[in-house]
């Protein structure tokens, strides 16, 4: 039959085309309906926890047995957080995981500095923070320059201020 | 031999009703098909389709074939935009609609067919592993970021790392 190449390559297209189609509803009905809004993305802590106990072990078996048992520890203190606390840190976390990643370092960066500073000072900046994110962009940047700001703080801090209010939006 | 349709590759079967599997595969495929229902039902479909493609002649060329090819371009260039909106529209003779029908059908219900697979075709997803170091890296984020979350969390200052 002369044309049984070409009419191979029609249909073995067209199923592909089709079979491609269909993969897409099929995946959709093996996972649940969840808003988005209210279900932040499973971070890799949570997907750990969804591993089986074999490949947890397994992954963990490849590092130094100190530093195994910090993540056991660690992971277990995560697990055991209230559930509320755990939601709220889940839903941080997912707003950090989604900056692009020179934007996370320098949220990290800022992140570590905070946790250096006396908490009294810790105190104020965090609360200078949640107001500043409160505030439209027209304002917050009026107050960042403003004398009482500049006063308040000190370079360091208001540098942290300035990054955690502009890249972190809680 | 693993179910060419649960694997979403129903292209063994296209190949084997078209004749194109070596002599073990079809073998094989012929195994399994004699206890896969779907398998089967979607051969007996293609080879249909095959059978209508075999059943469709293209006429012969006549002589003046580039002659009048040439002419109807040369109309089409002319047409107006109605004519070129309508054409589409236009009924299709038996013989052209006959395979272009059978083909639409057979690709409509392996589409259904996939789509709605038995219990049996469900695969379950596979566990994702999840690296111990990308776990370490993490919870230093979820640290950082819990001793920076709480509106009380400087006069708590979380001395207790996570």
């Amino acid at each position: 039959m002369p044309c049984d190449s070409g009419r191979y390559a029609l249909i073995r297209f067209g199923l592909i085309l089709l079979l491609t189609g269909a993969a897409g509803p099929a995946k959709s009905q093996q996972e649940p309906d969840r808003p988005a809004a209210q279900q932040p993305a499973a971070n890799p802590i949570d997907r750990w926890n969804r591993m089986t106990p074999e490949q947890r072990e397994r992954e963990l078996a490849k590092l130094p047995p100190a530093r195994a048992r910090l993540i056991r520890q660690r992971i277990w203190r995560y697990n055991h957080m209230r559930p509320e606390e755990r939601q709220a840190l889940r839903e941080r976390y997912q707003t950090f995981a989604q900056l692009p990643p020179e934007k996370q370092q320098l949220v990290r960066q800022r992140l570590r500095e905070y946790r250096e500073l006396p908490a009294a000072r810790q105190s104020l900046v965090h609360r200078e923070v949640a107001q500043l994110r409160a505030l439209p962009d027209a304002q917050r940047q009026a107050r960042m320059n403003g004398d009482e700001f500049v006063g308040r703080f000190s370079p360091q801090e208001r540098q942290i201020i300035r990054d955690l209010t502009t890249y972190f939006p809680d | 031999m693993n179910c060419p349709i649960q694997n979403r590759n129903p292209e063994a079967l296209v190949a084997y009703t078209a004749g194109a599997l070596d002599r073990e595969a079809a073998r094989a495929l012929e195994r399994h098909m004699a206890d896969c229902a779907a398998c089967r039902s979607m051969a007996a479909d293609q080879a249909a389709v095959w059978k209508a493609l075999d059943a469709w002649e293209a006429p012969a060329i006549s002589p003046d074939f580039d002659r009048r090819l040439y002419r109807r371009i040369d109309r089409e260039v002319r047409f107006s935009w109605w004519d070129r909106l309508t054409r589409a529209f236009r009924p299709m003779p038996l013989r052209q609609a006959l395979p272009v029908t059978a083909s639409a059908g057979l690709l409509l219900m392996a589409g259904l067919l996939l789509q709605h697979p038995g219990p049996s075709t469900r695969v379950a997803p596979r566990g994702e592993i999840v690296r111990a170091n990308q776990v370490e890296s993490t919870l230093d984020d979820l640290d950082l970021l819990r001793q920076f979350g709480a509106p009380d969390s400087a006069e708590s200052a979380h001395p207790d790392a996570m």
